[in-house]
């Protein structure tokens, strides 16, 4: 019984680590620009479609090489195209841009890339890993693509929390996020800065997608794993890069443990059905924590002189 | 090159030598500036000083001038009055926030032929009353900002006065003649004049002779065991006698450092980093520090709140016989050290208290709610009762004999006796030589076998032997029908109230005691907040029904509180209104030390007095108020008045001790 | 005891001239063919009724706006018109009418965004933390603490702005805007929202900030007494087109600025 909470455990802490990887696109753009941009999970897929094609007539290193190229040129377009167009308009206007975002990069993706489920070989052995085969019987099991997805994210996380909070371009994220005209008006370049952060969420984009295509295969779905992202984001607040990685590990695994150990319960006591836990668990979860604490585990609490 | 100091240090100047000497490269003092703590070491305070008063004497000061000081705690400012009296001048301080009238008074009556002086504003408020200041020649100032375009013929940047100095240092005969200079200062010289704020009329200087000040601070610091290893936070009015004897005085004898805050509104923030071991700080400060406290806990997450509560809970009840050794249950011990690491050490640690050693607290009577709080924290503060004329102590309460309603016995070597109209009379080793130019008055406080009075009333405790002080002697009155009437007594039982930040009362040759109550814009205000109580001024919450209840209620406690003791039964308060504005030392309704100013108040508030004795449910007034900038405006209104019930003095119940 | 300030600057070398700029916004002409100049060292005042277009022209100045003609000539460069990075960069630093501070900073943060063109160590030793890019960060703080030490907010250096009263908000703004080390300082309604102890501060800032750093400062503000107080030359906007251009005493006499003025309430 031990063995099997602490496999689930486990497993639902990887999902986490994917749901995290999302979620931490989401943090680097709304942190940088006030922007909550939608478009993450088409990001996600856009750039797993773009791994996935290349790799096939390309060895994996260049495929990756050139998807980072493309997630660039596709930030440079996003930044000339549509922000600049939008430089200090509501936080409501953009976040409808990257609705618009999000439809033409789902629906450009297939015209570019194609509609099949495609996947992606990351030439990790097949075989899981098991543990403590001593301790418990049949041992814990281990899935060595998702030990990966956590080293990925851990070593990610690590990189951009030294690039975000000790260099001076974190100073001028977070002021450009405050106010674009007084941001502008000590010099900070506004459209290098948004060329930075969609840039750098376009990276990270293709890490989740690799990861999620390699496991799931490329297909539409993966932008709705976007939607998952959203309790994550709301548990951990959503300026917060530590925020975005607990939240995600939180809802991974709370949502894998409460499907198997609340829907046993659900099912003799209550004579229900008790599926589908995992699919709502996390949003139920973030509607409490919006009621009592609305800025998340580790954002900032808004204080505004009144 | 230091002068080998013969004979006994005797002045502040052969002392500051001697510390160069025995403690050269410990701390001397700290000054916080552009976000950094700037720290001078003994030898570099020596070595400032006296190229500062070789570029003073370049200048004109001489033995004998007098020297006006004005401005903050800053380094520049002490080192000002160390280096006038190293050229055997005599610093005269004044408050900094003086308004133009009385720094006036003050400069004129000491003659004063310099002034150093903090900064433009003060600068300022110099030269616009120049007019009256014939004798006085220059002005040294600290801070340049805005002084750029100034004329600079009679006006010299302190900087500027000690690279002087130092380049003429470079001829050795120059340091000879300045060793000469610091020898020839004698014990019996003017060490300093200390102008007191004076609740009634003018301003005295105060004369204060070296050797005294050096023998009454070498014996607070022995019997508080201080020592160069010890830390102060200098951020009292340096022309106040505390300031000048507790971190001056004491930390030349004793050789410890002297923090001076970065500016006046940062003093608690330098506090914590600095975390002083000795402290001093008037009631009202640890008053504001707890009221901050407390408003900080209301707001404060539910489990925090819970926690403190509790645990502030646990120290009322344990705390004090804790600290005092006293037997105590092993459940209040154990609270208390979890309380300890919980909440009282993390408490201190917010207030910058948790590395006093010693602290003190003095001027008025303090709650014995408020100072139990602190010493239940385990900070060992103390009460003390002292005097500017005195050089300071009088009485101070030993470790471990405290009382919260005593200011301790007489310190080593101090004489105390109550003369036969209940007045405190003392004789120290700090005593003051007399007030400066003014023989009358010197005389009208010294007895003729050499105490002097000191104006207050009070008796010695008879169970332990400490002095109780209640009131000043001159204002002890007696109500029509021949009751007691102590005002100060009855307003400070009001003051322990957060919400009341001042009162005065009145009654002497009066049939009953009323009181004017000031409520406290922080404490009043919050409690507003939340109430949902609006208003949209000072004015209009002082005058709200809803708080005219509350102040009710309270006076109605000090009555009952009144009533127990039989000689004060007759005190109670029947009547009393809450004024419309905040009392204030610009108007003159309180002194810079922030004292009730009595009979300028009753001139002031004269209808409303009336009113108070008349019946009337309501009065008009119209003051006058005095703005930061000088300029002056009416501020009129119409207060209420209301009656109070009294209590019956019940038959009095033995109570617990 | 005041000496007259020491900027009798009538003649003095010109930092930047507005030429014949006219502003548009659909049928809205916001700014009609308007010049000035403005001098090395001097404090110009820009004064008008509501809706003059007063902020525009600033707006102009420093790029937030292109004008439809006109030219703008800075420290000798004539453009058509700027863009916000070269006014920054050409030290052009500006306040705002409704206080624009980074709100989730710190006052000292603030100010040491102010900053951001003067650091010019690399990424990569920003990241180590160490070497010359250590040495930067210090000499920059030091800077911030002069400025923090000028306006006397030492108090609130470690406070979010967000928690400050107005004035507060509006003193760190000006220093954010000092740490620029601006060649030119635009302020926009410095002291909107003031009570009087308050402005009395501000004009002495700004006072000081002319004098001790030399600064050239535009201003804009409806309290006429300020205006006569602070500037040297004033231009008058109305209606989006320049009525007068003048010393302060002389525009008080100028009969189209008080016609301009007459019934409008402030």
């Amino acid at each position: 019984m031990l063995g099997q909470f602490i496999e689930t455990l486990i497993g639902g802490l990887l999902t986490g680590v994917l749901y995290a990887l999302v979620a931490l696109g989401f943090v680097l753009i709304f942190k940088a620009s006030g922007v909550f941009n939608f478009a993450q999970g088409a990001m996600v897929l856009f750039a797993a479609l773009a791994v996935a094609r290349l790799a096939e007539i390309m060895p994996l290193p260049f495929a990756i090489a050139i998807a980072i190229a493309i997630m660039i040129a596709l930030a440079y377009a996003i930044e000339f195209l549509v922000l600049r167009r939008l430089v200090n308009q509501e936080g409501i206007i953009l976040f409808m841009a990257t609705l618009g975002i999000t439809y033409f990069l789902e629906g450009f993706g297939q015209t570019v890339w194609g509609s099949d489920i495609y996947k992606i070989n990351l030439g990790i052995p097949r075989e899981p890993i098991f543990l403590f085969q001593g301790v418990f019987p049949g041992g814990i099991l281990l899935d060595r693509e998702e030990l990966l997805a956590a080293l990925v994210c851990a070593l990610l996380v690590a990189v951009l929390a030294v690039f975000f909070q000790v260099t001076r371009i974190g100073r001028a994220l977070r002021a450009v996020a405050d106010d674009h005209q007084a941001a502008q008006a000590v010099g900070i370049p506004l459209n290098y800065i948004w060329l930075i952060v969609w840039g750098v969420s376009g990276i990270v984009a293709i890490a989740a997608g690799m990861i999620w295509g390699s496991k799931l295969g490329v297909q539409f779905s993966i932008s709705l794993v976007a939607l998952k992202a959203l309790p994550v984001l709301i548990l951990g607040g959503l300026t917060s890069i530590p925020g975005a990685i607990v939240g995600g590990l939180i809802i991974g695994a709370g949502e894998k443990l409460a499907e198997v150990m609340l829907g046993p319960i659900l099912i003799r006591w209550f004579d229900l059905a008790g599926g589908g836990i995992e699919n709502w668990f996390a949003y139920v979860l973030a509607l409490i924590f919006l009621l009592f604490r609305p800025q998340g585990l580790f954002g900032e609490r808004i204080i505004e002189r009144v | 090159m230091a002068s080998q100091s013969e004979g006994p240090a005797d002045t502040f100047p052969k002392l500051l030598v001697r510390n160069a000497r025995v403690f050269g490269e410990r701390a001397a003092l700290r000054h916080k500036d552009l976000g950094i703590w700037q720290t001078w070491t003994w030898a570099q305070v020596l070595d400032v000083v006296r190229a500062y008063a070789v570029g003073l004497s370049r200048l004109g000061v001489k033995r004998g001038d007098t020297v006006a000081i004005v401005g903050g705690n800053r380094p520049k400012l002490y080192w000002s009055v160390m280096a006038t009296q190293m050229l055997g001048a005599v610093p005269v301080p004044v408050y900094a926030d003086a308004v133009a009238a009385e720094l006036a008074h003050v400069l004129a009556h000491a003659e004063v032929r310099f002034a150093a002086v903090e900064d433009q504003e003060q600068v300022d408020k110099v030269w616009s009353v120049a007019d009256r200041l014939p004798k006085l020649e220059r002005l040294f100032y600290d801070e340049p900002r805005g002084l750029r375009g100034y004329d600079h013929s009679r006006l010299h940047p302190i900087d500027e006065v000690i690279a002087t100095g130092r380049k003429a240092l470079e001829d050795p005969a120059v340091g000879k003649w300045l060793d000469q200079e610091i020898a020839a200062g004698k014990g019996s010289d003017i060490s300093i004049i200390l102008y007191t704020s004076g609740t009634t009329g003018a301003s005295k200087g105060v004369v204060l002779l070296a050797e005294r000040c050096i023998a009454a601070a070498a014996d607070t610091v022995a019997f508080d065991r201080l020592t160069a290893e010890d830390e102060v936070l200098a951020y009292l009015p340096l022309a106040w006698v505390g300031d000048h004897y507790l971190n001056y005085a004491q930390g030349l004898v004793a050789g410890f450092c002297m923090a001076c805050p970065e500016s006046t509104e940062t003093a608690m923030q330098d506090l914590k980093e600095i975390g002083p071991t000795f402290y001093f700080a008037p009631p009202r400060v640890f008053e504001q520090m707890l009221t901050r406290v407390m408003i900080r806990m209301d707001d404060a997450g539910f489990i925090k709140r819970h926690l403190f509560h509790y645990f502030v809970g646990v120290a009322r009840r344990y705390g004090e016989s804790i600290l005092n050794r006293q037997p105590t249950p092993w459940l209040g011990r154990l609270m208390y050290a979890l309380g300890k690491v919980l909440v009282y050490d993390p408490l201190k640690n917010v207030l910058g208290l948790s590395r006093v050693r010693v602290a003190y607290t003095a001027g008025e009577a303090i709650g014995p709610d408020l100072f139990t709080f602190y010493r239940s924290l385990g900070l060992n503060l103390k009460q003390l009762y002292g005097q500017t004329e005195a050089f300071l102590y009088i009485t101070a309460q030993p470790d471990g004999q405290i009382f919260a309603d005593t200011v301790g016995p007489a310190v080593p070597n101090v004489e105390v006796r109550i003369a036969d109209n209940g007045e405190v009379q003392f004789k120290s080793p700090g005593m003051f030589a007399g007030y400066f130019r003014d023989e009358a008055k010197s005389k009208e406080v010294m007895t003729g076998d050499g105490y002097v009075k000191t104006g207050d009333a009070g008796f010695f405790d008879a169970k332990t032997g400490h002095l109780k002080i209640i009131d000043r002697a001159k204002d002890v009155g007696r109500l029509n029908d021949g009751t007691l009437f102590p005002p100060k007594y009855i307003e400070n039982k009001l003051k322990f109230y957060p919400n009341i930040r001042e009162a005065v009362a009145f009654g002497d040759r009066r049939d009953f005691v009323a009181v004017m109550v000031n409520i406290d814009l922080t404490a009043v205000g919050s409690w507003a907040e939340r109430n949902n109580v609006v208003y949209g001024s000072y004015q209009e919450l002082a005058a709200h029904p809803l708080v005219y209840d509350m102040i009710e209620r309270h006076i109605e406690e000090v009555n009952r509180s009144l009533a127990e003791d039989k000689v004060m039964a007759g005190a109670q308060i029947r009547r009393f209104l809450i004024l419309h504005k905040e009392l204030d030392a610009d108007d003159g309704e309180l002194t810079r030390t922030q004292k009730v100013r009595r009979g300028f108040i009753a001139e002031r508030y004269a209808p409303l007095i009336k009113a108070l004795y008349d019946g009337s449910r309501e009065a008009d007034i119209a003051t006058e108020v005095t703005f930061e900038d000088g300029r002056k405006g009416i501020i009129s209104a119409r207060v209420k008045i209301r009656d109070v019930k009294t209590a019956s003095t019940a038959p009095a119940m033995e109570k617990a001790a | 005891m005041r000496a007259p300030a020491a900027t009798t600057v009538v003649g003095g070398e010109v930092l930047l001239s507005v030429q014949n700029i006219s502003l548009a916004f659909g049928g809205v002409k916001a700014l009609q063919d308007v010049s000035f100049d403005i001098r090395k060292g001097e404090v110009r005042a820009i004064i008008g009724p509501n809706g003059a277009g007063k902020t525009s022209m600033l707006n102009v100045i420093n790029g937030f706006y292109q004008p439809q003609a006109g030219s703008i000539t800075f420290k000798g460069v004539t453009r058509s018109h700027m863009r916000p990075y070269e006014a920054a960069h050409g030290g052009i630093a500006r306040t705002f009418q409704n206080v624009a501070l980074f709100r989730g900073m710190t006052a000292l943060d603030n100010i040491m965004a102010g900053r951001t063109l003067k650091m010019r160590r690399g990424f990569f030793w920003q990241v180590l933390r160490l070497g010359p890019a250590l040495q930067e960060e210090m000499e920059h703080r030091l800077r911030v603490e002069e400025i923090i030490d000028f306006l006397e907010i030492q108090a609130i250096r470690k406070v979010p702005v967000g928690r400050l009263p107005y004035g507060l908000q509006k003193r760190v703004e000006l220093g954010r805007a000092l740490a620029m080390e601006p060649d030119l300082l635009l302020l926009d309604e410095p002291m909107a929202g003031m009570n009087l102890e308050e402005k009395e501060d501000m004009s002495r800032f700004i006072l000081d900030v002319n004098e001790h750093y030399g600064t050239t400062i535009a201003l804009i503000e409806h309290d006429m007494g300020v205006v006569m107080d602070l500037s040297d030359r004033v231009v008058v906007l109305d209606h989006g087109a320049k009525i007068a251009d003048a010393t302060p005493d002389e525009v008080k006499r100028d009969q189209n600025v008080i016609d301009a003025y007459l019934g409008v309430a402030h």
